[in-house]
This record gives C-alpha cells, structure tokens and sequence, in this order.
C-alpha cells in the first residue's frame, strides 16, 4: 500500500483492481462475527426457505470489501461517503473482483469521486457504487 | 450530428445517480478510443428534465446531448423520447403503475416514440410481462442491449425481436460516470436533434453497439487474504 497524494491523482486513473474467491467459510464468519447469524448469510437450505438461490454475502460485507479496494489503492485515502447499489444477491464460493475509478477531482476540498464497483467472473455487476474521498496534499 | 449514440443514461437529476452530466462527457473525450461516441441521451427516472440546458456542454465537448424519459409501467420500464408539453399533461410520470399501451399509443399521437428497455430483465422487462399478458400493440423497437444486464437478459431479447419483428438499438445504462457509453446505438442517418432521433427510432436504420471491454483478471486471492 502507498499513500498518494491529491496532486498526484488524475481523473481517470484506475484504482488496482481486487479479484478474490470469496468463500462461503469466509461470508459465516463475517456473518456471525457481526452479530448477523442469520441463516441467509450461513446456511443454504435456510437460504432458501427464504426464496434466496442459497447464502448470500451481507451487504454490509459487500460495501466493506469495496472500501477495502479504496484503502489499497491508497492508505491515506480518506472515505467521506459512500454508496451503494445490490443489482444482484451476492453469491459465495466464486470469484469476485473489485473494481474503480476516480472520475472527478474537486480541487477545494482535495477530494476525488470514486466509481467503484464488485463484479463476478462473467462480468456481471453485483454491486455498484461511488465513495468521495479526501486526500492528503502538499499544498495545505 | 451523430451516428453513435447512448440513448440510455443516467444523471444526477435521477434519484439513483449522482453522474454529472459534465463527468459523462469528460470520461467520453478520455475514452474516445474505446467508446466512439457521438451524443448521449439523457433518460431520467420518473421524471423529464425540463430544467436543464446542455447546450453549452455540447459546444464545448462537440457531443449531441438530447434529454428523454424512463417511465414505469405494468409491462415494465419505458424509454419515452420525444418527451413535450403535451406528454407532460397527458401523463404524470412520477406513476410507478402508468398503462404501458396508453404510453405508447399517445407518445406516438404525440409526436414522440416509447420503447421497452431492458426487456430481458426480471419484474421491470417486457418479456416476463409477456408471459401472462397479451404483447402490447405499436412497438417499434426494443433495447437489445444493455449495459447493466446480466448474463442471459440481452440473449433472451433476441428471442423477442425474431418473434415480434421489434426494431433492435443499445444504451449503457449507466448511473456511473465510468460506465457511460458502454453500449450504444448506431444509427444509418445523422442525428442533430431530438425530432431526427424520434423518426430515426420509428423508421428503423440502426443497431445496438457494444463498447465493453473484458478484463483479464488475474488469479484470486481467496477472501480476506
């Protein structure tokens, strides 16, 4: 991870793209860590019984794995605001990729607007979504 | 003028986006390369923006940006291009529940086009709706492409177009400022304004383009490593 500065940042630039396996091990213990031991987000037969095609990440996780990809593209980043959009239930044991832009740069307030986004393997956007984020400068 | 056209976006003016309109158009000059476009249509949610003049935008820029609407109906979402006076009379667009064929027979006698977008899709596509209802009369054409479908919503509009001889055009979709662009329309004849994109849609003479680019990703971490 590095820090970047304001100046040093462009509209356009891509921020490093984040693919992981995101396992169903993983989206339980998140789950149940943060107090949502439902069976949604545990359990594929109690997924189910709710209508869902089986356990899903919560969307809560979702949002923090998309903070997580702003946080390595730069350490100093700092998240005013974030939003997001569930254009899809998030389905573990497959891989997901984490993906952004800046696409705007406000220079008063030295901060920059983010697209950030989760897609899966075949390209189909789970998540979407914009962060503002302030950044450290060299011209205080 | 323009013959590459996104007829389906997203501003900020949409209760879902928060694009400038600005931003779209600096991402497209940034990405001239990849998304040879030469207008942008703006679709806002519910609403038709009268407020707004972009004319400045397109001097600076050099891009066609017309103004429409996506309404909201039982058969699904509806692009109405053309929108004018009268529509905005006729219709409160702010109706989640507006009649689908009520739209399209009175924005044609209007002097506009409504058009199914994202047929393909579940709950707000015009194909699900198909299933359980008679096929709406006076359809000209369909979005076959969409930027935000995903896998098998664009494929099943294919199916729809060879059953109903619908007309076929693409927009992105989008609602994020990088995603402008994506798909795309392209049209045989010069568009330069709203009443040239309404005959150009009614007439036929177009195609959906698709700009999206695949990544190669690379071998993944398994999560929270």
């Amino acid at each position: 991870m590095k820090t970047l500065y304001f100046e040093e940042v462009e509209e356009g630039d891509e921020l490093p793209p984040i693919d992981l396996l995101l396992t169903k091990d993983f989206v339980r213990t998140y789950a149940r860590t943060a107090g949502m031991d439902f069976p949604r987000f545990t359990d594929d037969a109690g997924a189910r019984q709710e209508g869902l095609p089986g356990m899903i990440a919560p969307g809560v996780l979702s949002m923090g794995l998309l903070a997580r990809l702003i946080g390595e593209w730069n350490q100093a980043a700092q998240i005013t605001r974030i939003g997001t959009t569930f254009r899809s239930p998030v389905l573990p044991d497959c891989h997901i990729h984490l993906l952004g832009f800046v696409t705007q740069k406000d220079i008063e307030r030295h901060a920059v607007e983010c697209d950030i986004w989760m897609e899966n393997h075949e390209g189909e956007r789970w998540v979407i979504g914009t962060a503002t984020v302030v950044l450290p400068t060299r011209n205080p | 003028m323009a013959r590459v056209i996104d007829l389906h976006l997203h501003s900020e003016v949409s209760d879902d986006s928060r694009a400038p309109v600005e931003a779209y158009l600096k991402w497209l000059a940034r990405k001239r390369d990849e998304r040879p476009l030469d207008g942008i249509v703006l679709t806002e949610h519910r609403q038709f923006d009268t407020q707004s003049d972009y004319r400045a935008l397109e001097d600076k820029y050099g891009l066609l940006i017309l103004k429409a609407s996506e309404v909201e109906t039982e058969y699904g979402h509806v692009l109405v291009y053309g929108v004018n006076a009268a529509m905005l009379q006729r219709f409160d667009f702010s109706n989640v529940r507006l009649r689908a064929q009520e739209v399209i027979d009175e924005v044609a006698r209007m002097g506009g086009v409504a058009m199914p977008c994202h047929p393909g899709r579940p709950t707000i596509g015009l194909i699900e709706h198909y299933e359980n209802r008679p096929p709406l009369e006076g359809v000209v054409g369909v979005e076959a492409l969409n930027g935000g479908s995903k896998k098998g919503e664009n494929e099943r509009v294919a199916a729809l177009i060879d059953t109903y001889g619908y007309h076929a055009f693409g927009g992105s979709d989008a609602h994020l400022v990088s995603f402008v662009g994506i798909c795309a329309t392209e049209f045989e004849k010069e568009i330069t304004n709203t009443e040239e994109l309404v005959e150009a849609l009614r007439a036929g003479g177009y195609r959906p383009v698709d700009f999206r680019v695949r990544r190669a990703p690379a071998q993944p971490a398994a999560s929270g490593a």
